[in-house]
């Protein structure tokens, strides 16, 4: 080995716990990096997987005559287009009534597209009609097996199924009704699969035509079959990524992408300032050394790469171990997350690009940190071999403001003129306290705002208790319901599927009529204002805006499938959930086909009997559907299960930043005013109060990075939390009057317990070592 | 002689049988072989020696910043054997006073901050002393200038004033004219020869033999052992050594 080699690794072997405090700095960045990235790319991969296998539809067309929309989209180029029909109709499972979804599907074959993979018991008997197939949320939910029977109401009167197997589907991964219908409660929800004669035969002819096309489609032809679909007849044609399960689904990975760049590269920042600071102090302490080798010859280039060599070399061992950790992490992440949202093909893999992207950080990293202060000692002047210390420098202009403030103890003047002393230490831990409130910040913010998105969805936006639909032709409703001694309020509203059609754009969304003054909804303005739902006239969500380039005044189309109305668009209302459109009942029910059943929002007494009172109404005769609220924020805690598990890790790994940075630079600061602490050691002064003195200085440079860190640490969560919003779902920023203290206290804590360290060194300063070595 | 031993005890040095062995086994170095040496209250020392002979070592053990490993070491009646350095500097702040070859001045202190810091730290001395120690080491209209602004012999100074800041016992000088030329050593040694008369007790270690001539009692160390001890009856004006 070179003696420069021994150099290297010996030095960084005395700066042991600086060194592995950036390595580990590096790796989290690289594990993260890794581990999130791959985690995206596997899940995918695996969507991609589970459609390819099952054939999901690369176009949905709804509305108008499916076999002939079918037909025109083969003509039109499609690979594959099936007719089928989807209706949603009252189901009976058990003894709950909900609203479930009746798809068909051919008896003698799978269908060519959207097909179902059989998971219990089997496909269709061929010309079977009694038979149905159960998507796998519901058989779960209600305990259902092969064998078991449910009813479906359609064309007047109940049908009795018996389920011949239980399926899963591409299209049903993440059980949603619609895009506006996310969030649901399971016990208000199923899909059942039942033999298309019998439900042709109940409920009308196929109005929904799926279409696959061709693998290496390019989008002309996407466009092309598109146009063709709605030349035919097509009320609104879904592609592949609008398709409700699926976005739903990229919309929840939407997160990880973000978060698998933007915070692996705030702690790659950071390990790159903190490498800088602790390769700049030893090139500072080593300047006689440099300088007498340089007047001996040594070539520049030489001292350059070995400085550089030595950041380097951190860079790779910290990314080393933090793509090994990540391929771990990468696992852990995927399988926990296929498993609690149910996803049917896991494929894990570490993904070489991203592996290579991983080491390369750390490279670069390493060699960034190290670049500065390399080039500097390759610079050094021979002559500065000849002194014997690093030259004095004067004390600038704030050292000599803080001289006049001769009240203060001496040391507090010291701790405030080293905080400009040593610009480079103090921006560096600056840097490090932004950092560490950026990533605390964002993932506080990620939390308070969806704790308050899913209290201004449920408490202030969907104020009902409970939705239940009843069959039309029952009488005594609603009397019947706000007779229950526990029922506080019963209000009719309509609502249903429409197509939202303005300057030749459209947006599949709902539509829902409310009594004028209602209690059960509150509509709110971007600012969060009240305001109320018009006459004439209708509320939609803030998105619809760009969505279909409207603004208050203007007028919309909405279409269902029994006709359209114009009506002026009267305001825009932000709701965390969903895009949807809202009017008056009166202005509302004309559009909207009659399906045979009133709808009724129910709200309870404080501390009722939630499952008594579900018990108590789905009982009561022409009950047809219940669906519980509360139901609905268990489903959007489900969903946002690997979110708060995240959030949870960031602000975790923000704090060990915080420490790690503020750590390196303590450290630092010890070893540069060795002498000085060795002189004041020497004189009798306490370790303890040696170590205070640094510590003030510190915390000082901590306290100075709190306001940028604040500052900044808030924009980048309304950044972080924009990047979430959607027409899904909207996720405004709001922290609330703790976190930023909280942060701020948390981070400053973090620093004072990494004096800890410092203080170890104060105490461990080898008093007649420094003495004697200074003596030469 | 009792009493003189007594004295020694309370407020003077005695070393009796010290050694001090650096590292272990074959890498160990013997720097002191056996010292027994008493300085009395009031006395100006020079320990002289060539280099490596174990002078800053034999200082570091009496000022409680090395340990010795055996003997007897008491200073200002403390008795310092077998303990370790890290629990000593109640003992240094109480007794004695470094100045060292180099100052090590904090930079971004004024030369009366200095001084001042070692009080508020250490809780000894007196603030209120302080311009007058100034104005005892010659200081008295440098007090506000910052180290980079002063001369290496002003920087000295200054340093001696922080030795001198707690009041020490006594005052401990390792090579302190070593980074200086001959004008401002002398000036430091007609500093530390004045603080001397006014009483306290001074060991000053140095290879050079001119300074020795400013001593009470000069005490050669080689290799580790007393070679002698000669006792100066006409100490030499430090104004008039010549080196
Ligand atoms: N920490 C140590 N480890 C090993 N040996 C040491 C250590 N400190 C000092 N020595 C050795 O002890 C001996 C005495 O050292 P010391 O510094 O006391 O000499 P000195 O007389 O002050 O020399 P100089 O005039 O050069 O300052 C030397 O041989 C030195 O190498
Ligand atoms: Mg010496």
């Amino acid at each position: 080995m070179r003696a420069t080699t021994h150099k290297s690794i010996r030095d960084l072997l005395r700066q042991r716990a600086q060194v592995v405090a950036v390595g580990i700095t590096i790796m989290l960045g690289v594990t993260l990096y890794v581990g999130s990235a791959s985690a995206f790319q596997n899940l995918t991969v695996s969507y991609a997987y589970t459609y390819d296998r099952l054939s999901l539809a690369d176009l949905t067309s709804t509305g108008g005559d499916g076999d002939a929309i079918a037909a025109a989209a083969l003509a039109a180029g499609a690979e594959e287009a099936i007719a089928r029909i989807q209706v949603d109709p009252p189901v009976l499972i058990d003894d709950t009534k909900l609203v479930g979804r009746v798809v068909g599907l051919p008896t003698n074959a799978h269908p060519t597209v959207n097909d179902v993979e059989v998971l219990t018991g089997s496909y269709f008997d061929p010309g079977a009609t009694g038979q149905v197939l159960l998507e796998r949320h519901a058989a779960e939910t209600f305990g259902l097996g092969v064998g078991d029977t449910v009813e479906v109401f359609a064309g007047g009167s109940w049908h009795s199924l018996t389920v011949q197997g239980t399926v899963g589907s591409a299209e049903y991964v993440w059980p949603s009704r619609s895009r506006q219908e996310i969030l649901a409660d399971s016990r208000s929800f199923a899909i059942l699969y039942v033999p298309e004669e019998a439900a042709e035969d109940w409920l009308g002819a196929p109005n929904q035509s799926a279409v696959l096309l061709p693998a290496d489609a390019s989008p002309a032809l996407e466009d092309q079959v598109t146009r063709a679909m709605r030349a035919a007849g097509a009320v609104d044609v879904t592609t592949q990524e609008d398709q409700p399960s699926n976005a739903a689904l990229h919309e929840d990975l939407k997160g990880f992408d973000e978060i698998s760049v933007t915070l692996p590269l705030l702690f790659l920042s950071a390990a790159s300032v903190a490498a800088y600071v602790m390769l700049s102090r030893r090139i500072l302490q080593e300047r006689p050394v440099i300088g007498t080798l340089m007047a001996s010859g040594a070539r520049r280039g030489r001292i350059l790469r070995h400085y550089l060599a030595q950041g380097i070399a951190i860079g790779l061992i910290g990314s080393v171990v933090g793509t090994v950790a990540g391929g771990f992490l990468n696992g852990a992440i995927t399988r926990a997350y296929t498993s609690a949202i149910g996803i049917p093909d896991t494929l894990v893999s570490n993904h070489p690009s991203i592996l290579i992207t991983g080491m390369s950080f750390g490279f670069v990293v390493g060699a960034l940190g190290a670049l500065a202060p390399a080039l500097k000692a390759s610079r050094t002047a021979p002559a500065e071999a000849m002194r014997s210390s690093s030259p004095l420098h004067g004390p600038g202009p704030w050292g000599r403001l803080v001289a006049r403030l001769g009240r203060l103890p001496v040391t507090t003047r010291m701790a405030l003129r080293d905080i400009g002393r040593s610009r480079r230490r103090t921006i560096a831990t600056m840097i490090g306290t932004t950092l560490s409130l950026i990533i605390v910040l964002a993932s506080v913010g990620l939390m308070t705002s969806m704790t308050k998105m899913l209290d201004v969805q449920f408490a202030e936006v969907q104020r009902e208790d409970a939705t239940v639909m009843v069959d039309a032709t029952q009488s005594g409703f609603p009397q019947s319901l706000d007779d229950l001694a526990d029922v506080t309020a019963v209000e009719p509203i309509v609502a249903g599927p429409v197509t939202a059609i303005a300057n030749g754009r459209s947006y599949v969304t709902s539509v829902t009529g409310f009594d004028l003054g209602t209690a059960m909804h509150g509509f709110r303005t971007s600012g969060g204002r009240p305001i109320d739902l018009p006459a004439d006239g209708v509320l939609a969500g803030v998105e619809t805006a760009s969505l279909l380039d409207v603004e208050t005044g203007d007028t919309i189309v909405l279409a269902t499938a029994s006709g359209e109305i114009s009506v002026t668009l009267a305001g825009f209302v932000d709701e965390p959930f969903g895009t949807l459109v809202y009017g008056s009942r009166s202005l509302i029910a004309p559009v909207l086909p009659d399906t045979g059943v009133d709808t009724y929002l129910v709200s309870f007494a404080d501390g009722v009997d939630r499952d008594a009172l579900r018990q108590t109404i789905t009982q009561m005769p022409g009950i047809v559907s219940y669906a519980d609220s509360q139901a609905l924020v268990a489903s959007a805690t489900a969903y946002l299960g690997l979110f708060w598990a995240f959030v949870g890790v960031f602000i975790v790994l923000g704090v060990i930043l915080a420490f790690a940075l503020v750590y390196v630079t303590m450290a630092v600061s010890v070893v540069e005013r060795t002498n000085e602490l060795a002189t004041l050691r020497a004189a009798g002064v306490p370790t303890r109060r040696v170590a205070w003195t640094i510590a003030t200085e510190n915390l000082a440079a901590t306290a100075l990075g709190l306001p940028f860190g604040l500052v900044l640490g808030v924009i980048t969560a309304a950044a972080l939390n924009s990047s979430f919003s959607s027409d899904l779902f909207r996720l405004d920023l709001v922290l609330g009057w703790w976190p930023l203290p909280a942060a701020a206290l948390g981070v400053l804590v973090a620093a004072a317990l990494s004096q800890w360290p410092a203080a170890r060194a104060v105490r461990r300063i080898d008093v007649a070592r420094i003495v004697r070595e200074r003596a030469i | 002689m009792s009493t003189t031993t007594t004295a020694v005890a309370q407020r003077g040095i005695s070393l009796k049988g010290l050694t001090k062995t650096f590292g272990q086994g074959s890498a160990a170095v013997e720097a002191l072989k056996g010292v027994d040496l008493d300085i009395e209250p009031g006395e100006l020392v020079v320990i002289l020696g060539p280099s490596g002979s174990g002078k800053t070592t034999l200082i570091n053990i009496i000022g409680g910043i090395e340990s010795a490993s055996s003997g007897e070491v008491t200073v200002a009646g403390e008795n310092l054997g077998g303990r370790n350095p890290a629990d000593l500097s109640g003992f240094r702040r109480d007794h004695v006073g470094f100045v060292f070859q180099f100052f090590n001045l904090i930079p971004t202190l004024t030369a009366r901050e200095n001084v001042e810091v070692i009080v508020e730290l250490t809780g000894k001395g007196d603030k209120a002393a302080i311009p007058g120690l100034l104005d005892e080491v010659g200081l008295s209209d440098r007090g506000e200038n910052f180290p980079s602004q002063l001369s290496g012999g002003e920087q000295q100074r200054v340093s001696l004033a922080r030795a001198l800041a707690t009041a020490p016992d006594i005052l401990l000088a390792d090579e302190p004219t070593g980074a200086l030329d001959l004008a401002t050593g002398r000036q430091i040694l007609q500093l530390l020869q004045r603080l001397n008369k006014e009483g306290r007790t001074i060991v000053i270690v140095t290879h050079n033999a001119s300074i020795a001539q400013i001593a009470n009692r000069v005490v050669t160390v080689v290799d580790g052992r007393i070679d002698s001890v000669k006792r100066n009856a006409k100490p030499a004006d430090a104004a008039k050594v010549m080196w």
